[in-house]
């Protein structure tokens, strides 16, 4: 083990490049040829990068990355470029990598491969497992290895984050008034000390929070987006009921047998918050449960058969689109027209699931 | 006296009663995990609306009617969540979803998961 071989776990932080720079100082401080590997971590898939259909750009700005720091690395190295060899590596692709003692095992299984004698941290480093990383990861990696770890001594530019962040005031002014609206029907009394008292908590709620609330200026198409919702919910309501009588008659009838199947759909919604009601959707309509989402593609465990061909009539994906995308969007072909569909479990003894399906259903869902 | 709000009202109790009802039949009656989860967010959907519907009705137009509307809303809002992220684990340690084709015994089910016990009615 010799002290001039450094692992250093890099990934997109507005440090990094100070970060190389010193690691590769160190490397060649000691005696002996310096070695550097640089690793990108991966983090576990957060959803809504999913969502955007980036994992294919994801690895190429990986890979962009630890090109760069090469790049970076040989011109620190400067004429001593000879005495340094650099390499990059990925890890943690294949793996679901999600705490910091996760992230640190890794490490040290990376460290313990290619004979690291010191671990740099990029003071900013973030994997992306969780904000606060960087200390349980210093804890985690000095708990798994004898390997010393250092903090690059950078220099940041201090954050210092102001108390009321920054909104505008349309959002904020949004957020004071839904805050005083939701305070008063709590209240109730609408005599003065309520109004007053509400008045300031609002204020100050919708001042400080409305960033947090809101990641655009609320537009003429999300108040539009708002009252779709209003139309939608009582649709909700009848498909609920709907489906409800059904779950209940098979659940008390002794006679109804039960189908349960896991099916798969690629719904025709896009971005987290759609998608996320739709899930949602699915689940609070008995006989339909959304196990997983990915991107796009939901999971879906169905109960029986009735329920099921109401999913892949695509009823409830109709109506979020109507919700988020306007009237405009409703006229698609439904997820079954559109081949989007697939039974996970496939019946054994049924040559077409879906023939056997619309028979026990009668096809009156949707 | 009987007015035509207390019938509702009765009506409206007694429906959510049903659908509690059921949904209870249906944790006890139905084979896994997966499949109870459905039948678990049946209760809070009609049940508790039904019931909350009732509520809204008996106190009539004032604020405590409103509050439960508020009630329904987050109950709406909470409940898949919360199924989802049930089953979700259960998909996670890799439970198997029971499907007819299936036919293991209940003591084979019980060893293999280690979780579930069966109510032993379905087949």
């Amino acid at each position: 083990m010799s002290d001039n071989r450094l692992l250093v776990p890099v990934a997109t932080s507005s440090t990094v490049r100070q970060t190389v720079e010193y690691a590769v100082r160190t490397a060649l401080d000691g005696e002996g040829d310096g070695y550097v590997r640089f690793v990108y971590v991966h983090s576990p898939e957060v959803s809504d990068d999913r969502l955007d259909d980036q994992r294919e750009s994801d690895v190429e700005t990986i890979s962009e990355l630890l090109d760069r720091i090469t790049v970076w690395a040989e011109e620190d190295a400067g004429d001593h470029a000879g005495e340094l060899t650099v390499e990059t590596d990925q890890i943690g692709a294949n793996r679901y990598l999600f705490s910091p003692s996760d992230v640190g095992a890794a490490l040290a299984e990376t460290a313990a491969e290619n004979d690291i004698g010191r671990v740099v941290l990029d003071p900013e480093y973030d994997p992306g497992v969780g904000s606060p990383l960087l200390r349980p990861l210093e804890v985690e990696l000095t708990r798994l290895t004898e390997i010393p770890v250092e903090e690059a001594p950078v220099q940041r530019q201090v954050r210092r984050r102001p108390l009321v962040l920054r909104s505008s005031p349309l959002q904020a002014g949004t957020l004071v008034f839904v805050s005083f609206v939701f305070y008063q029907i709590l209240g109730g009394t609408f005599d003065a000390f309520d109004l007053v008292t509400g008045a300031v908590s609002a204020t100050i709620v919708g001042v400080s929070l409305a960033r947090i609330t809101f990641n655009h200026d609320p537009s003429i198409a999300w108040l539009g987006r708002l009252l779709r919702m209003v139309i939608y919910v009582p649709y909700l309501f009848v498909e609920i009921i709907k489906a409800n009588v059904q779950v209940a008659a098979v659940i008390l009838d002794p006679r109804l047998p039960i189908d349960p199947r896991l099916t798969q759909v690629n719904a025709a919604v896009w971005g987290s918050v759609p998608v996320t009601t739709l899930a949602n959707s699915i689940t609070l309509t008995p006989g339909t449960l959304t196990v997983r989402v990915e991107g796009r593609t939901l999971t879906v465990h169905t109960l029986v058969a009735g329920p099921r061909e109401g999913l892949f009539d695509g009823g409830l994906e109709r109506a979020v689109r109507f919700v988020f995308y306007g009237r405009s969007a409703m006229n698609m072909p439904t997820p079954r027209e559109r081949g989007d569909t697939e039974v996970l479990q496939q019946p054994e003894d049924a040559d077409t699931p879906t023939e056997e399906a619309v028979e026990a259903d009668g096809g009156d869902q949707q | 006296m009987v007015d035509v709000q207390s019938v509702a009202v009765i009506v409206l109790v007694g429906l959510g009663l049903f659908f509690t009802f059921v949904s209870t039949a249906g944790v006890l009656r139905l084979p896994d995990v997966y499949s109870r989860a459905h039948t678990a967010s049946q209760a809070d959907t009609l049940g508790a609306g039904f019931t909350l519907a009732a509520v809204a009705l008996a106190l009539g137009l004032e604020t405590g009617s409103y509050k439960t509307v508020l009630l329904l809303f987050f109950i709406f809002v909470t409940n898949p969540t919360a199924a989802h992220a049930i089953s979700r684990a259960a998909e996670e340690d890799g439970i198997e979803p029971w499907t007819t084709d299936d036919d293991r015994t209940d003591e084979e089910l019980y060893r293999d998961s280690k979780v579930e016990t069966d109510g032993g009615e379905n087949e």
